[in-house]
């Protein structure tokens, strides 16, 4: 049988709906629990739905990303598999090199060669083997790591905030660092020139992104201006790039 | 309410945790299991072993770096959250981040802790559906977008980043700038192969190498701080 066809057939996407329907089930599960909890730690109705709003229209954008991502993995992969993978302990850049390590292992390349039901056998046992690492050790270690993290901070609330906001500033200090980086290094790389120009466009829209950020929040602030702080984001993100596009 | 939380809510939260991340492992291999049934696909187990050794090597140190690098940030429920959804950085991050300023609360406290988690779900459920329409419609979606905006979107992810660390940098600014600092010279240093002695240390080194350094500042200049005043 065509291996794209038993990737696209009616038992697979049974399979894969799942394991997506359960962890819809598992965010259900910890936002009910974290609903509750608020409320009876004094956390007022509107302060949690405003949060949840702004979840939304944050998750939005990037998800769209992910979309995107997708499409190529439905090319390679079929659809049930593409989507229960991003769904589902996955991240774009994992999935097409996991898939692309288990049909190697056979001697297809993914995406050039034409994928034989065993190639594809390989590649989602590869890309679900691969991926459980990060399950179980997460699971695993979440207690652990909050005794642990409680025993430093022996019980400092101001520690406490303190580490969590380096920590968030850190990781989206490494992540802008990731994209300016580039075109860095890719000089000393002597990098071609496409390589070059996606790096630099990519470096100019996150430089764009803080500065119209910066520029926003301030504006807000002195202005006292609401509806602004809310959509500030949703605001720098489209302006960067459509900035991007034209520079 | 401080007992609430550390006696109710935290032991639920793991109850939840361990129950769904466990048997999330097990139904992750569903397909893998109705392939072998169904259409009696099985891959042979050498083949299979040689994948997983070379995924191992590539992926292994993340999975433990990982959960690591990102625990201060999302806390206990946001790590069993986060790793059995994926899509850490780019969506669970920004809008678990983006919930606390929203309902005005302090990353690290009891009342940020419950927002993010809030957050984070809302942005799964948000996430799963896009992808499940995506899934279903499948590639005419694309088709249908013209090529600058399916350019534009590349951009979306740096811009993102861009505007939250400015967004986050702002209440602690020599903090952000140095770090950002600190940031780029590690990730042109790991660019130009300083530390291809380690293995996949692209992939890690980044992120873990900048958590500590900030923390670790973070801390000392909380000290300083305290000491003079």
């Amino acid at each position: 049988m065509d291996a794209m066809k038993i990737a696209n057939s009616i038992p697979m996407w049974i399979a894969c709906g799942i394991p997506v329907i359960f962890v819809i089930i598992q965010a259900v599960l910890f936002a009910r629990g974290a609903f509750r909890a608020g409320k009876k730690m004094g956390l007022k109705d509107t302060q949690m739905k405003r949060a949840m709003k702004s979840s939304v229209v944050t998750s939005i954008g990037p998800s769209i990303v992910v979309l995107s991502g997708m499409l190529s993995l439905l090319v390679s992969v079929g659809g049930p598999i593409g989507w229960m993978r991003l769904s589902m302990i996955g991240s774009v850049m994992f999935e097409s090199i996991a898939a692309g390590l288990g049909t190697s292992a056979i001697g297809v390349t993914l995406g050039t060669d034409t994928l034989t039901p065993e190639a594809f056998g390989m590649a989602v046992w590869t890309m679900i083997l691969c991926s459980i690492g990060w399950v179980l050790f997460a699971t695993f270690s979440a207690n652990k790591m909050d005794k642990i993290e409680h025993k430093l901070s022996k019980g400092n609330a101001g520690m406490l905030t303190t580490i969590a906001s380096c920590a968030v500033i850190c990781v989206f200090s490494a992540m802008c660092a990731s994209h300016l980086a580039k075109p860095v290094y890719s000089v000393f790389q002597k990098a071609d020139q496409m390589t070059m120009s996606s790096a630099e466009k990519n470096a100019l829209a996150c430089f764009l992104g803080a500065i119209i950020m910066a520029v926003l929040t301030v504006v807000a602030n002195k202005k006292e201006i609401g509806w602004l702080k809310e959509w500030s984001l949703t605001i720098t993100i489209l302006a960067s790039m459509i900035l991007t596009v034209i520079i | 309410m401080k007992d609430f939380y550390t006696e109710e809510y935290m032991p639920k939260v793991n109850k939840i945790g361990k129950f769904t991340g466990y048997v999330g492992v097990l139904v992750a291999f569903i397909p893998a299991v109705v392939l072998a049934v169904v259409f009696g696909i099985l891959p042979k187990p050498a083949a299979l072993l040689t994948a997983f050794i070379s995924g191992a090597s590539a992926f292994g140190v993340l999975w433990f770096v990982e959960p690591i690098s990102y625990f201060p940030v999302v806390g206990s429920a946001g790590t069993y959250m986060a790793f059995l959804s994926g899509n850490i950085s780019n969506m669970r991050i920004p809008c678990a981040s983006m919930a606390q300023v929203a309902a005005d609360v302090k990353p690290g406290t009891q009342e940020g802790s419950v927002i993010a988690t809030l957050g984070m779900a809302v942005s799964i459920i948000i996430n799963v559906s896009v992808l499940t329409v995506g899934a279903i419609l499948g590639t005419s979606v694309l088709s249908m977008l013209p090529e600058s905006v399916k350019g534009a979107l590349n951009y979306l992810l740096p811009a993102l980043f861009g505007a939250l660390l400015v967004q986050f940098g702002m209440k602690m600014k020599k903090h952000s700038i140095f770090m950002v600092i600190i940031a780029i010279i590690l990730y042109i240093l790991i660019g130009m192969g300083v530390f291809n002695w380690l293995p996949g240390a692209s992939n890690w080194l980044g992120t873990l190498g900048c958590v500590f350094i900030s923390i670790a500042i973070g801390l000392a200049t909380l000290k300083n701080t305290k000491v003079s005043a």
